[in-house]
Order: structure tokens, then sequence, then C-alpha cells
């Protein structure tokens, strides 16, 4: 999965917005609980729905590499009744004529029914959740 | 002497009523007072060490009695039996659940969840919380075959399960030849998906075990079950319910039927277990699963000179009860109906991170078929001739049966040409290859697609196995008369409660209705091998033959004793016993019974009753064969393909009954269709099962099957009394490579020579779409 997202803001206050973890639990559509546990590592509990495969997923988020204000990647690491997901997201942020467009990209293995039964819609479901995200991140901005 | 009209008449399936009225009983319809039920915990990952597994938390769970893993199941049960010995072959040991900490496939069990509400089971199944470090998935099986790949079972050292050759190399011959196809073939994985699932129900109590399970082979399991447990086979009963349907994939022994038993037999209590459909999908047995390299050499005139095949069956993760002989029948049939001087195959089994593969309708044989019937469609294109016509001219001819085949199958016997002969007449085929070539004048895209083949029913079971190449019957006459078959045989849908009562009707005069088929209760039945490779009418069907004559000689005795004449003097037209010349002397059937049962008026060397036990043997497999050619029309500007004619000529010896043969061959066709366009297993790079559920796998509805024009021809085989030879199989068998033919027919001009299964609107689109640019 990729794709790009333009806000209005420049880039190092979208830098910090990112790396706020009460911003990323508002913003990160159907978190339900988002806990530092140290060391760039947080606890998250996270409702999704993939078509007709609905679940809460308990796991790991963590932040594997970052270089402010640029780029910061994450892994992610969780399951719950309807399988595992393990994934890999990555954010590159630019700053143009006093925007910030942020280029991400994404890979993910899922196991279960997400992966059997939801597979053919998990990348559509992936780039709504994006959307959402940034969208939120620019209610975030204008707050 | 034959006793009756029934043989071969068109009977409705005695059977039907009960199963289209919803009062058959199916394995999840039996239900036993203080019966607890069992949910399995199953891997996710297609191969992962298990770091950690806590069962602590389902067993606090309501309803919860036991949760059990890999450690409570080793010192209860026995690894799961392994029917074929092939030389040098290698296969892991399995248990009913995980025991060494490594899942090889998505949806093996590592642990097994006892509630009591099916419901509670599951619910407590999602709270094992089961932690794996995954390890590499291995999941083309030419890539696990190769030096270098993950080895699955590192105790055995490689992938490779065996390699086995058929026949002597050919490579001389190959050089020699005018022309050589070469093709390489994907034989994609199928799943069998039976409208019924699998379920087993155990019950403990009463002294003995009794195990119901949807199985084609009750008699195997009951002595697989009392060898795995340790149990004394005599207080083993396995009963065979209502099957709905198997298609090779209950022609098993599953660890779910020993882990039911055991949870049983430690709890005290009866355990049901039925699975759910996508279960069935990751942990019933597939089928097919092949990657095949076929060469084809031939003189310029198109007569054949030289065969050579090289198999890679994907074996998947562990071997069930068949799976490493299935591929090898590939090997064996690879000449189809063909006198080809010289062949060579090379079989071999290879272990993936996938579910096991095993029998599935046809189990090695429609790949066979399939291989060489591609192969000379290709080579009929490439030598400017016509393919009937190539075929015809390398057909092994009627005078050569017993025919020997360099793999080294005899063939009984066979009329090929007959049978091609009469589908090109049904087709009128001159005139649609005319229509053919004016179509394609008008850019529209018409295909012919011919399939001959030859197969093999009857075949006995894996050396490894209790049974052989035989079945039970037993004909049991009440004193009024009326008769009981209790056979050996399990059907699943076969309808051999009608079949076997034709022939008693036959043999003893009684009525259809006066016959009641007996099946699938090991106590009840003489041991018997099962229901599976098209075996029923051929081999088990020849036992009810067989039980019938000595019955019927006894009941000549009888009256020829009470009607004081010579046993040679008696004719018995079907109502009666007579003697020779008077007609007044004489008794019914009945009355014959009736004295046998009263026992006073017998000769001195007779005993009382009227019933015999029989089994039929036989060294020999039978070969029924066949033409079956379809016509299409291809979209090209969609991709769909369009079934405009459907013609089967299958010869299947004696016709016990046209309605049923009928019904096997639809069955079979459509089966064999819907892997040419529709059915496909698809796994991700991770081994996940993308296609795990009826939403997603491609079972063809009714909508999508085509009408079908069907014909036989009769050459009875030698090999058994009722000269008939299976059906079961052959639609299957002869449909997929009519099917792929015709479209690969209909796309010839636009260059596409071969396209790998399912022939999807999308592949076809793609390749005339990729055929236009060239």
């Amino acid at each position: 999965m990729e794709g790009t997202y333009t806000l209005t803001a420049p880039r190092q206050r979208v830098w910090e917005l990112l790396n706020d973890p009460d911003v990323l639990a508002r913003a990160t559509p159907g978190i339900t609980r988002l806990v530092p546990q140290g060391n760039d590592t947080y606890r998250a509990t996270i409702e999704i729905g993939v078509g007709p495969v609905r679940g809460t997923y308990e796991g790991q988020v963590r932040i594997a590499d970052r270089a402010p204000p640029e780029r910061i990647r994450l892994e992610v690491e969780g399951g719950g009744r309807p399988g595992t997901i393990r994934a890999v997201g990555e954010l590159h942020l630019d700053e143009r004529g006093g925007q910030t467009v942020i280029t991400y990209t994404g890979d993910a293995q899922v196991t279960g029914l997400i992966a059997s039964v939801g597979h053919r819609l998990i990348g559509g479901v992936a780039r709504q959740m994006a959307t959402e995200f940034f969208k939120a991140l620019e209610r975030e901005l204008a707050r | 002497m034959v006793l009756s009209k029934a043989l071969g008449a068109r009977i409705p399936r005695r059977e039907d009523p009960r199963l289209v009225t919803g009062t058959a009983t199916y394995v999840d319809d039996i239900a036993l007072p203080g019966m607890l039920h069992v949910a399995l915990v199953r891997s996710p990952h297609a191969h992962a060490r298990i770091l950690d597994l806590d069962p602590a938390p389902a067993r606090r769970a309501p309803g919860v009695v036991a949760v059990w893993t890999g450690d409570d199941v080793r010192d209860r049960c026995g690894p799961l039996p392994v029917g074929p010995r092939i030389r040098d072959m290698k296969v892991p040991r399995r248990y009913p659940l995980v025991v060494d900490g490594v899942v090889r496939h998505v949806g093996d069990p590592v642990a097994a969840v006892v509630a009591t509400r099916p419901d509670l089971a599951r619910d407590a199944a999602d709270l094992v919380e089961v932690r794996y470090d995954p390890l590499p998935a291995v999941v083309d099986v030419e890539q696990a075959a190769a030096p270098g790949a993950p080895v699955i079972h590192p105790d055995l050292g490689s992938n490779v399960c065996y390699r086995l050759t058929f026949g002597e190399p050919v490579d001389g011959a190959l050089a020699r030849s005018d022309v050589v196809v070469s093709l390489r073939i994907v034989q994609q994985r199928l799943i069998p998906a039976a409208m019924e699932t699998r379920g087993v129900v155990a019950d403990p109590r009463g002294g003995e075990l009794t195990v119901w399970t949807s199985t084609q082979i009750p008699h195997v399991v009951r002595t697989a079950l009392a060898q795995m447990l340790g149990l004394p086979e005599h207080q083993v009963r396995v009963i065979a319910p209502e099957v709905g349907g198997g298609f090779g994939s209950k022609l098993d022994v599953y660890g779910e039927e020993a882990l039911v038993a055991a949870l049983a037999l430690a709890l005290g209590r009866p355990v049901k277990w039925v699975e759910t459909r996508r279960e069935n999908f990751l942990a019933t047995v597939h089928g097919r699963g092949h990657v095949e390299y076929v060469d084809l050499g031939a003189r310029r005139d198109g007569s054949l000179l030289a065969l050579r095949v090289r198999v890679l069956a994907d074996l998947g993760a562990y071997s069930q009860l068949l799976t490493p002989g299935v591929p090898t029948n590939t090997g064996l049939m690879a000449c189809g109906c063909y006198r080809i001087p010289q062949a060579f195959a090379e079989v071999t089994g290879v272990f993936t991170t996938l579910p096991p593969t095993d029998a599935y309708r046809g189990a090695g044989r429609p790949e066979a078929t399939f291989l060489i019937e591609r192969a000379m469609d290709v080579l009929a294109a490439r030598l400017g001739m016509d393919p009937a016509e190539l075929r015809r001219r390398n057909f092994i001819p009627p005078e050569a049966f017993p025919y020997r085949t360099p793999t080294g199958a005899t063939y009984d016997t066979g009329d090929y040409a007959a049978a091609l002969d009469r589908a090109l007449q049904m087709v009128d085929y001159a005139a649609l290859r005319e229509e053919q070539r004016r179509l394609r004048e008008q850019g529209r895209y018409l295909g012919i697609g011919i399939s001959s083949y030859v197969e093999i029913t009857g075949l006995g079971a894996a050396a490894g196995l209790p049974g052989g190449r035989w079945e039970s019957a037993t004909v049991r006459v009440d004193p009024t008369g009326s008769v009981v078959v209790l056979t050996g045989s399990s059907p699943h849908g076969q309808g051999e409660e009608t079949t076997f009562a034709q022939i008693v009707s036959d043999r003893l005069g009684v009525a259809v209705d006066d016959v009641r088929v007996v099946h699938g209760d090991t106590r009840a039945v003489p041991y018997g091998v099962g229901t599976f490779g098209s075996r029923t009418t051929p081999v088990g069907g020849s036992a009810v033959y067989l039980a019938c004559q000595r019955v019927r000689d006894k009941a000549v005795r009888l009256a020829a004793h009470l009607l004081e004449a010579s046993p040679a003097d008696i004719v018995w037209d079907g109502a009666r016993l007579a003697v020779r010349g008077s007609p007044d002397r004489a008794l019914s059937f009945a009355e014959v019974a009736r004295a046998a049962y009263k026992g006073t008026r017998l000769p001195a060397s007779e005993e009382p009753g009227l019933e015999a036990t029989a089994v039929f043997a036989s060294a020999e497999s039978v070969f029924p064969f066949g033409t079956h050619v379809c016509v299409v029309e291809v979209d090209p500007d969609t991709g769909q393909v369009r079934i405009l004619r459907y013609v089967a000529v299958d010869d299947c010896g004696v016709v016990l009954n046209p309605l049923l043969v009928a019904g096997q061959v639809h069955g079979g066709v459509v089966q064999g269709l819907a892997q040419a366009l529709w059915e496909e297993a698809v796994f991700d790079g991770q081994g996940q099962l993308l296609t795990a559920s009826l939403a997603d796998y491609a079972v063809p509805r009714a909508t999508q099957v085509p009408t079908m024009e069907l014909a036989h021809t009769v050459t009875p085989t030698p090999h058994n009394p009722l000269g008939a030879k299976g059906v079961g199989e052959a639609g299957t068998i002869g449909a997929t490579p009519a099917v792929v033919n015709a479209v690969l027919d209909a796309l010839a001009p636009a260059g596409i020579e071969h396209l790998d299964m399912p022939l999807t609107p999308r592949k076809i689109w793609e390749a005339l779409h990729a055929g236009r640019r060239r």
C-alpha cells in the first residue's frame, strides 16, 4: 500500500503531532487504547472491520526508526479472534511551500479469517483508514 | 439364469426419499445424553514454532471440561497410519495434535477444548493463548524440492518424500522423433468441499467404544483406532451413518477421529466434534496439486514414439492415509489410451507447508489423462493433423488386450475407437469443424475439445492398510423370503442400496422392494474395505453376486429335496422353483426359505437357514474408458467460456442401472469442468489459503452446468461376474481435458497453445490481449 496526503502546516508541526501519543490515539481510526511502554513502544487495542470480518486486536506498535522531522518507520504486531497482523509502515515528510506532503508506504502480512475472507478488501480498508487518519490530523492541526 | 428384469433397469435411487425429505441421520444429527463438544485451536501460520501455549484461561472459561495439547495426546494415542509403502519413502509421524512444537500448515491443530456446549467450546478455544515464532513458509512445490529450501521435517533431511519411476528412460527415442511436444502443466490444488463436512461422535459407555464418523472406510477406521488407542479391536465399533459426500476426502483416517475417541475414553462421556466449513477448507485433505513436465515424441505421420513425464506432487505438510500413493497413479496411467512404444514417468512426492493432499475424485488418474490428452492436442496442432485422427491412429486396438503399458498397467479390455466414433457422430464432428471454420472467418472463437480416457477402477487398498483388493457381502434370506444384504462397501452417495438390491433381484427373483441393503456399521456387516476408487459395483457388487449364487445353489438343493427331484431338474422362473416337466410340483422362494429355517425336512448334509457370505477378490483392476467431446465459444471481449455442447460416451462394461450411471457421469463431469474453468485453492506467499470459504472457492452452481448428452458403448470385463467396471470417477477424468482442449482449440487462431487451469475469464482475456500485442 502506498499513497500521499498533503497537510497545510509546516513539517515540524506535523512531526510533533505524529510523535504525540494522545494525538495518535485520537487520530487513528478504531483505536481504543494506546499505552506507552517506553523505548518507543506502545501497547494498543484497536477495533477494525474488514468486510464481514470484525474484531478487536491487541498488539504492539514500535517506532523502529526515525529521522526527525523527515521519516518515521513503524512496526505493528497484533492479533485477535479473526487472525494476526504483522505490518510495517513508513512515513516521509516533505515541506513544500509551507505545506507538508506525507508519502506513506505499508506492507502487512495477515493470517486467519482476515487473510482467507478479508484479503480482497484489506487494501481498500487500509487506504480508507489512512485517509481517515490524515483527516483527523488536519482536525488536530486546527485545534 | 436371470430371475427378474431388475438388472439394467432404470430404477430410481431408493435412498433418495429420506435424503430429500430431511429424515436421514448424519453425524451432526446424533445427540447423546451428557455429550460434550470439542473445538480445535488451529494454527494461523503455515510454518511456525510454538513459543508458548497457555491453556489456563480456556480451562477457566464457562462450561469447559478439559483442554488438551499435544502432550495430552502423545500419552494416549499413537501416530496416524500411512497406507502406501513406497521404496525409500520418508514420512513424518503425525499425531492428532501437534506434539513437537512446530506447526506446518494453516489449520494444523495445536489444542482441543472440550465443553458442555459447542458454542462454549468455541468461545473458550479463542482464549487459548498461543505465541508463535513464524518460520519460512514453503508454498511452491518446485521450490520445496530444490536444494536449499527450508526443510519442513528436519529429521527427514529434505522435503522429498519419495521418487518413483515407471518404465525405462526414453531419451534416445525422443531424440529420434520428428516432432517432440514439451509442456509444463500445473494441476492446481482443489478442495473436495463435500456438502457434509466431517464429524465424529465417540461414546465410551457400555463396555465398548462406539464411534460415528463421516467416513468412506469404517472398517479401516476401526482397525486404525484400535491400534492408535491401544484397544482390543472387538471393543471398537465404527458407524458411518448417512455420509454427505466424500469424493476421496473421507477415504482417510483423521486425527480428529482418534482425538475425539481418546477424549471420550479419558472423560468417560460421549464427545462430539463437527467440522466447521472453514475447518473443512483447511483441515480436510485437498486434491491434485502437481507440476508436470511432459515430452511426447512422434513421427511426422503422427505415430507416437515416446513419452516422458516428470511429476512433482505437492503432498502438503504431512502424509495422510494415502497421500504418497495418489500421485503414483499418474505415472502408472500416463500413456492413456495410446500404444506408445516407450514411456518413462518419474513421480516425486514433495512436502510443503500447505494442508495435506490425498485422494480426490480420480486420485492421480485425472492428472494422467489431462497430461496425455493435452499433449495429444498440442501434437495434433504442431503436425497439422485433426486431433480425432491423431487419437484414432494411436489407440491400442481391441485385439491387443489385455495390454501392458510401458509404465506397467495391464488394461483388461477396450474398444477406444468405438467410443470416439460414437462421440464424434453424436456431435456431427465434420459439420462442427466446418462451422468452426466459418465462424473463425467472422472472428468468433468456437472450440471443439476431445478427451479420450482410460482409467483404473476396482483398485485395492494400499500395502499398509488392513484390507486389500476385495470386498465382502452377506446375503441373508428371511423366513418369509425377504432379503437383507450386509455389505462391506460404505456408500456416501453412490446408490448401492439400489444397485445391490437389483443384483439380488436378478439372482434370487425377489422384488427390489423386498431387499434391504445394510452398510456402514462394523458390528452389523462383515469386515469390508470400503467405498472409493469406483470399486463399489465391480468389487462390492461382485461379492453380492457371489453370495447370491451360494444362496441360490442352496435354495435349489433344498427345493429338490423337498420336491423329491434332482437339483439338476429344478427350474427357477423367478416366481417358483419347479420340477422340470411337472409345473405343479413347485415351491415359491418364500416357501423354500421357510423350510430352510424350520429345519425339520432338510437333507442331512444341509444346515438350517438360508444365508451366505462371500468375498470377491480379484488380482486384476478393470479399466473403463470413453471419449468426451466439449464444444465451447469464447467471448474475446470478456474471456467468458460458454459450453455449447457436452457429449460423453462412457464404457463402464455392463450397466446395472442407467439412471445411476447417468447420475455418476453428471456429477463427475461437473467436478471435472469445475477444475477446468473455475476451482483453485489459492495461497499467498505465506501459505495462507485465500479461498477458504464457499464465497471465494468457486464450487459450481446448477446454473453453470451444461446439458449433457450421454451414451455408452459396452465392453464387459472378464475380471468379475457382473462384467461391470466402475463409473464413479470417469466423468471427472474425461471432462477436464475435454473442456480445456475445447477452450484452447477456440483460442488457437490467437496463437495460444497452452494455458493452465482454471481457465477463468481474466486468464483468457489476458492471453488473448497478450497474443494480439505479439
